[in-house]
């Protein structure tokens, strides 16, 4: 009997040992694994999936410190100023703006991860959207809209497709070109002809098209005038846009219902944030004037000289913020911080000159950014969606593309001229390049072409307001660093 | 309360009741020296009559005829003499070498610490720290060689960084794993220090090894008090413990006054206000204890507590109230052989916090500007507020921003064990460890830092997390054959883990009373500035364990053990360690007569440790919430719009422990009969698979190699090697008499070989590797720091460095002449490790008086200075802001404030930590057994060259959220931190029998 009990006391820490020997599997509650979601068969989920391969677009654009900065501040629209201790940031804003930038810049590989992340997503959906031909059109335009924005930044970059076992070595700058040029055209029988919203349909393909041709020139050397136009032309011809005649209408708050828009990120204050244009070009008292939900950082502004490039009757010249600044209850608002040496002294005043870039511009300095409508109690980031293609893009695309072609083709100045009579300017008879950039600057300005257009025109090397020349591999930026140290077959952009 | 009351008058009665039939008197001397020891307690055996020694070690007692007397003194054996018709009986009191040699806790049990052959620090009672003591660390603060506590800066509220032998980990938890009576893992929470017996760290790796893949940081083990056991009568112990403590501002930072700053060209609203001094106050703080213990001598002994306290912060709405009861109960049966234990204890806190900003702009708000402005409607509370960058009132927003902490904690222990031989214990152990609490914050309508924004921002979290272990042992000792003894411990053990909780983030109120406590009164509850999340994990972690110790005639010692663990966290294929230790030493003074020297015992040991993956999850490919989707696109049609998903992380299938091996060699002296005793340790340990949350970018990469589902640009991954090593040295001279004084003086002090950095390899993906990290987050911050991080880990060099350009002079337009601007030219400029720590106690006794002081400090690290990094330059904004003023200040200086070498200072410091005289009031009865009376201050004196807040190392960066960058990024003084303050306190001790 005894020593049955001290069996059946032996028995307890077998029974632990039992427990405890047992390799424990992890058990997950709050997390998805991500077979569950890539490898759903469900055609409700999928089609909101489908519809969240655009979701994940919002972040980047309208957003400080990635593509959006890279584009703005190395072109001649903008600049960050250095105010004292306040955006000194490393130093690199004056970099970016001297083009003087390194691999390691933050915003460079925030926006390679960002375009990269979404091709990342992209190609997850196509797995599952293979078999239905209209999805999978929209999602490879869509696809190769990313990487239209890739061969335009970083140049020479890997192609990634959903099959793709890649090891990831960069392809040549026409391999990437003709890699968009087939997916798009292999696309176009598939896709709606009819004006979607803020989805690709057959004239987003089209206006992809067309500004690639634009373009064909800096991406391979060899340019595609022709087709770049009869891509603009398709785009006319549907006639599922038009310009608005109000030119801001396009960047109202409720901007949804714009004719003109071909493709926009649907941003949405609730629903898709990252469009944070106030915090990032507003004066900290500025969030008195919009009651914004929080302090602006006084970042961007407006280079004078391009500033001063707008008639004093261009109705565009409302896309800056300039003078004297009020409270939302219209009264003054007084910067009791404002420098010593500042002309207008506390009355807050944004003046188009700026007295340095660095390191003490003066707080107030610099037109600001108000292309887009801040709305009243607006929270950092807007419901304003942000346009990818603009109708009006296209027209001076198609008359750019004519241009080249024969420098008096009468149609390009009549596109030229429908562009800018809506904005309340008289009718111009020729069009020679400087004009055509500088129009094409007014028209378009913050909206993250000015670089492109620059490089186009064969300006981009220039000087301008603290900026010196720079060499031709400027043109591209440098692939990151830290995608460079990840992917061993990657190779670096000339010159860096 | 009515047998208290019984209880004291019972006293008063007993005291007049004293049966002298005999006189009996004689002196008590100290055997060593033959001086005279005072305040020697004498008592007349099996009755409450007695007294004490006088200064000369001379007594006078009444007592019965044929009577025993006893003869007790702290730190001497306790003598028993009868009468035998005597009236003179002089004594000679031999210290207690016995207790010494105490019983030490290890890891499953206790060890006598002559058999020890690992590198293990016992602190008892006697030794702790003295003061407003909150929380159980704070005991051990500076008292053991290579332990290093810190809580920089004032705050009630903030715990404390505890790191043993230096930094050695930094993706995974660097703090110390705490054993509370066994409950592995447990909060430190659960205990008041009140009810703390002795604490113990296993400092090495030999003496960790038995927790396996959790004891790479080391281990603390806690063992409460309990009570009275052993004991063939009934008896019953009531021990009162009550303090007050007042607390005031030590140190802040100098800025310029009023009239300094306008003549400097700053803005003048016309007012003068000391900004500091309106956010503090001297703040009064209430502690109470009472304990019960007591046996009833046929095997049941228990022990209950309650304590409770109210600590208030210097800063204006800062503090906590808590309250800790514990009960512990023991019973024995079946002749002894069957053991029962429970111990439980419920806590409840109460916390007040403010936004430590408050501290930054209490120095440099403008000292002309009044609190209040009166222009304003008295509903936003009337505060001067002008709405310029960075720029808020320090009192508006120690009011008008709220935060309040709620947690119950519930420890429960139970054991049993079981004789099932005379040489062979069977250990049944289950514990739980239970934290729910609760998180509210409010940010008023008026605030203009955040709340006006959100017109009332109110947020409420809520968490409960439960650690279960259950624990089964076998202990089996035996004589193998003469002289040789044996004791083997096989060990099995499952833990589980599991930590749920939600939050709630609202805005937009139309009353500003409410808050959190009804978040229903809020309007907007989705979009910017709303949060709505819950959580649910769960882990577990199986393990096995073997330990043999081997005893040779007290004379040879080995011992040796290993565990194995598998955890649900570790990679699929990764999912068993193997944890093994062995040390060995010797006894010297056994073989050979060493003359004065009277234990020197020679050891040396190795063991392997590990670290768990900070998260359960982290191997996995996991996808967490994404983007909300709008299917149409407009946001005013609800019905269609959902929450995606996105990747958290790429998967690591590979993913698994850190791993430490260390090699100890360590010394333990005693001479003249151990008077003086001590130990030494050498260490030296090899860090390798380093947990790291490994930055990859989007695209093709060795974790993904397709590159077509990464949407994650992190994977956990087990990366590089660091080395460490160090030497530790303590003594203690146990009692020397100057005259009737008797002084014990103890030291400890470590030399660190701080933590080198071999490698940043990745093993199977060797393109990831990397010569250097830089900490974006050690940046000085904003305004126009942001980008220029001062920590670099560079491989070769030590963890930790600060790099940045020399400050060689100022020009002439008052602009830094620098080494360089260009970051890859700067250089290193300081490193927040310490070369070296020191603790030096000292104890006096004089009959009834005792006196201790406590010096504490630490040599060779540096800080960054961050309110001179930002204002101490007269330039623009210095108009806005208040200057910062200490004596390195310069006022030349007028350009951007920019980082350099200027900024970072040598903080090495010497602090009295905390002094206390106290007097035991000469009083016996039979209800009454001592009455003591004390008065202790805490940081009365640093003395530092730092011109910062506080010199304390900083092994962590407070501004930091993410735990890895904050753990390689010491030795940053923030804005943020609580200003440090001077304490005193008065307490009594009241003992009842």
């Amino acid at each position: 009997m005894k020593t049955l009990y001290k069996i059946f006391i032996l028995t307890i820490p077998l029974m632990i040992a039992a427990q405890a020997c047992q390799e424990p599997e992890p058990e997950v509650f709050s997390d998805l694994y991500n077979d569950r979601v890539i490898e759903t068969d469900d055609p409700t989920e999928l089609a909101i999936l489908a519809a969240g391969a655009y979701s994940n677009l919002a972040g980047t654009w309208g957003a400080h410190n990635s593509l959006w900065s890279m584009h703005e501040i190395s072109s001649d629209e903008m600049a960050i100023t250095q105010k004292g201790a306040d955006w000194e940031d490393g130093g690199q804003w004056i970099r970016m703006h001297r083009h003087e930038w390194t691999p390691t810049e933050e915003s460079i590989n925030n926006g390679w991860n960002y375009v990269l992340g979404n091709i990342a997503n992209v190609n997850n959906l196509l797995k599952s959207f293979g078999e239905n031909e209209i999805l999978n059109a929209e999602l490879s335009t869509l696809r190769a809209m990313m990487y239209y924005w890739l061969i335009d930044v970083y140049g020479s970059v890997p192609i990634i497709e959903e099959d793709d076992e890649t090891t990831g070595a960069n392809v040549s700058r026409q391999e990437v070109f003709n890699f968009i040029e087939s997916e798009v055209t292999a696309a176009l029988p598939f896709l709606r002809q009819e004006a979607t919203y803020a989805t690709i349909n057959y004239y987003v393909a089209q206006s992809l098209l067309a500004k690639l041709y634009l373009n064909a020139e800096v991406y391979t050397g060899t340019a595609r005038w022709e087709d770049a136009a009869a891509a603009a032309q398709e785009v006319i011809d549907g006639g599922a846009y038009s310009l608005e005649p109000d030119f801001f209408a396009n960047f109202v708050e409720q901007n949804q219902g714009s004719s003109e828009n071909i493709f926009v990120i649907n941003y949405d204050k609730d629903n898709a944030q990252g469009f944070n244009l106030p915090q990032m070009t507003l004066h900290y008292l500025s969030q008195e004037t919009y009651r914004l939900q929080e302090q602006p950082w006084n970042g961007y502004s407006s280079l004078e000289e391009f500033y001063n490039s707008f008639d004093e009757d261009d109705d565009r010249r409302g896309s800056f913020l300039v003078g004297p600044q009020f409270s939302a209850s219209g009264e003054r608002l007084l910067d009791i911080s404002a420098e010593a040496n500042d002309p207008d002294g506390p009355p807050l005043t944004f003046t188009p000159e700026i007295n340095m870039l660095a390191p003490n511009a003066l707080r107030q300095a610099g037109a600001r950014v108000g292309k887009w409508e801040f709305a009243l109690g607006s929270p950092s980031s807007l419901s304003n969606d942000y346009p990818l293609f603009r109708y009006s893009d296209i027209l001076l695309t198609r008359a750019e593309a004519l241009w080249r072609i024969n420098s008096g083709n009468s149609e390009a100045i009549d596109l030229v001229n429908m562009v800018r009579n809506r904005a309340g300017l008289d009718d111009v008879t020729s069009l020679n390049a400087d004009f055509l950039l500088a129009e094409r600057g007014r028209e378009m300005f913050a909206e993250g072409t000015r670089r492109q257009d620059l490089i186009r025109f064969g300006e981009f090397g220039g000087t301008w307001w603290e900026k010196p020349a720079s060499p031709e591999f400027r043109q591209l930026f440098p692939i990151p660093q830290a995608a460079l140290d990840a992917n061993t077959l990657l190779e670096q952009n000339q010159g860096y | 309360m009515k047998k208290f009351l019984l209880l004291i008058f019972a006293t008063l009665v007993s005291t007049g009741m004293l049966w002298a039939q005999q006189t009996v008197t004689g002196r008590v001397t100290d055997a060593s020296d033959d001086s005279g020891l005072p305040g020697v307690n004498i008592l007349e055996k099996g009755t409450t009559n007695g007294t004490v020694t006088d200064f000369d070690g001379n007594y006078t007692l009444s007592v019965s005829e044929g009577s025993t007397l006893v003869f007790s003194y702290v730190g001497y054996l306790t003598q028993e003499i009868p009468l035998g018709g005597r009236s003179t009986v002089d004594v000679q009191m031999a210290a207690d070498v016995t207790q010494l040699s105490e019983v030490v806790v290890v890891g499953y049990g206790t060890q006598d610490k002559k058999e020890i052959t690992s590198a293990v620090a016992s602190v008892g009672t006697e030794e702790f720290n003295n003061g407003n003591i909150t929380s159980p660390e704070q005991l051990l603060q500076g008292k053991v060689a290579g332990l290093s506590i810190n809580s920089p800066g004032g705050d009630p509220n903030s715990g404390s960084t505890i790191r043993l032998r230096g930094l050695s980990t930094f993706g995974a938890n660097a703090q110390p794993l705490i054993v509370i009576d066994g409950v592995i893992g447990a909060s430190l929470d659960n205990v008041d220090p009140n009810d703390i017996e002795t604490i113990d760290v296993l400092k090495d790796g030999s003496a960790a090894a038995i927790y396996g893949s959790r004891g790479s940081a080391g281990v603390i083990l806690v063992t409460t008090k309990s009570g009275a056991g052993g004991s063939s009568e009934p008896t019953t112990s009531v021990d009162f413990n009550a303090f007050t403590t007042v607390d005031m501002v030590a140190n802040t930072i100098p800025v310029l006054s009023a009239n300094e700053f306008v003549a400097q060209g700053g803005e003048n609203f016309g007012s003068n206000t000391d900004w500091v001094d309106e956010l503090t106050r001297d703040a009064v703080s209430y502690t109470a204890n009472l304990a019960i213990g007591g046996s009833n001598g046929i095997g049941t002994n228990y022990r209950a507590s309650v304590n409770y306290r109210n600590n208030e912060g210097v800063a204006v709405n800062t503090g906590f109230e808590r309250i800790n009861t514990r009960l512990q109960l023991n019973q024995a049966a079946l002749d002894n052989r069957l053991r029962l234990s429970v111990n439980f204890s419920f806590n409840e806190l109460e916390q007040d916090n403010i936004n430590n900003e408050a501290f930054r702009y209490a120095v440099i708000y403008n000292p002309t500007a009044p609190i209040y402005d009166d222009i304003e409607a008295p509903a936003d509370g009337g505060y001067f507020q002008r709405n310029l960058f960075d720029f808020y009132n320090p009192v508006a927003l120690a009011n008008q921003q709220d935060f309040h902490t709620e947690r119950r904690n519930e420890l429960l222990n139970g054991r049993i064990e079981y004789d099932i031989l005379d040489n062979l214990t069977l250990a049944v152990n289950y514990g739980r460890d239970m934290q729910r609490g609760w998180n509210g914050s409010y940010w008023s309508k008026f605030d203009l830092q955040f709340g006006a924004g959100g017109d009332g921002i109110a947020r409420r979290e809520d968490y409960d997390d439960l650690n279960q272990i259950l624990t089964g042992t076998l202990n089996f000792n035996t004589e193998l054959f003469d002289n040789l003894d044996m004791t083997i411990l096989l060990g099995a053990e499952t833990q589980k883990r599991e930590s749920e909780g939600f939050g709630v983030q609202v805005r937009q109120f139309l009353f500003d009373d409410v808050g959190w406590d009804n978040l229903g009164f809020s309007s907007i509850r989705q979009g910017v500035n709303t949060d709505v999340y819950s959580y649910h994990s769960e882990n577990v972690l199986n393990s096995a364990f073997v330990r043999a110790n081997f005893n040779y005639d007290n004379t040879f010692f080995l011992s040796a053990s290993v565990r194995g663990e598998s955890y649900s966290g570790f990679g699929e294929n990764e999912k068993t360690g193997y944890f093994p230790a062995v040390s060995a030493g010797v006894e010297l003074t056994n073989l050979a007569d060493l003359g004065v020297v009277s234990t020197l015992k020679v050891r040396a040991s190795y063991g392997v440790t590990g670290q768990l993956p900070p998260d359960p999850y982290l191997a996995l490919p996991l996808r967490g919430t994404g983007q909300r989707i709008d299917l149409d696109g407009d946001p005013l049609t609800t019905d269609d719009i959902y929450v995606g998903s996105q990747l958290n992380r790429n998967s690591n299938p590979t993913l698994k422990w850190e791993t430490k091996s260390e090699i100890d060699i360590g010394v333990d002296y005693g001479f003249l009969d151990d008077l003086i005793t001590g130990t030494i340790d050498f260490y030296r340990r090899d860090i390798t698979d380093l947990l790291f949350p490994l930055t990859v970018p989007q695209g093709p990469n060795p974790f993904d190699p397709g590159g077509a589902q990464s949407i994650a640009t992190t994977t956990w991954a087990n990366i590089g090697d660091l080395t460490a090593g160090g030497f530790e040295f303590s003594m203690s001279v146990n009692g020397v008499n100057l005259g009737p004084v008797s002084w014990t003086p103890t030291v400890n002090f470590t030399l660190y070989d701080k933590t080198t950095i071999e490698n940043f390899d990745v093993p199977g993906a060797p393109s990831l590797g990397f010569d250097e990290l830089r900490i974006v987050g050690s940046a000085p911050g904003s305004p126009g720091q942001n980008n220029n991080p001062i920590i670099r880990n560079v491989v070769g060099e030590t963890l930790g460095d600060m790099y940045g350009p020399v400050f060689q002079g100022i020009d002439e337009n008052g602009n830094y002449v620098l080494s360089s601007t260009d970051p890859n030219e700067w250089g290193i400029i300081g490193n927040g490790l310490p070369e070296g720590e020191f603790g030096f106690s000292n104890t006096f006794v004089w009959k009834n008086w005792d006196l201790n002081f406590f010096l504490r400090g630490a040599f060779g690290h540096d800080l960054y200075n961050s309110y001179r990094g930002f204002y101490e330059p007269r330039d623009a904004a210095s108009k806005t802001w208040n200057s910062v003023n200490t004596d390195k200040a310069d006022a030349r200086i007028t350009g951007t404030p920019t980082f350099s070498s200027l900024y970072v200072e040598d903080a090495t410091f010497v602090r009295l930590d905390n002094a206390q005289i106290g007097y035991i009031l000469p009083l016996t009865s039979n209800v009454l057994k001592s009455f003591r009376v004390y008065v202790a201050a805490q940081n009365l004196f640093t003395i530092t060259d730092y011109s910062g807040i506080d010199p304390e190392v900083r092994y962590r960066d407070s501004d930091n959220d993410d735990n890895t960058q904050a753990s390689l990024s010491p030795g940053l003084e923030r804005r943020g931190t609580y200003f440090t303050t001077r304490s005193f306190t008065f307490g009594v001790q009241i003992g009842l029998k």
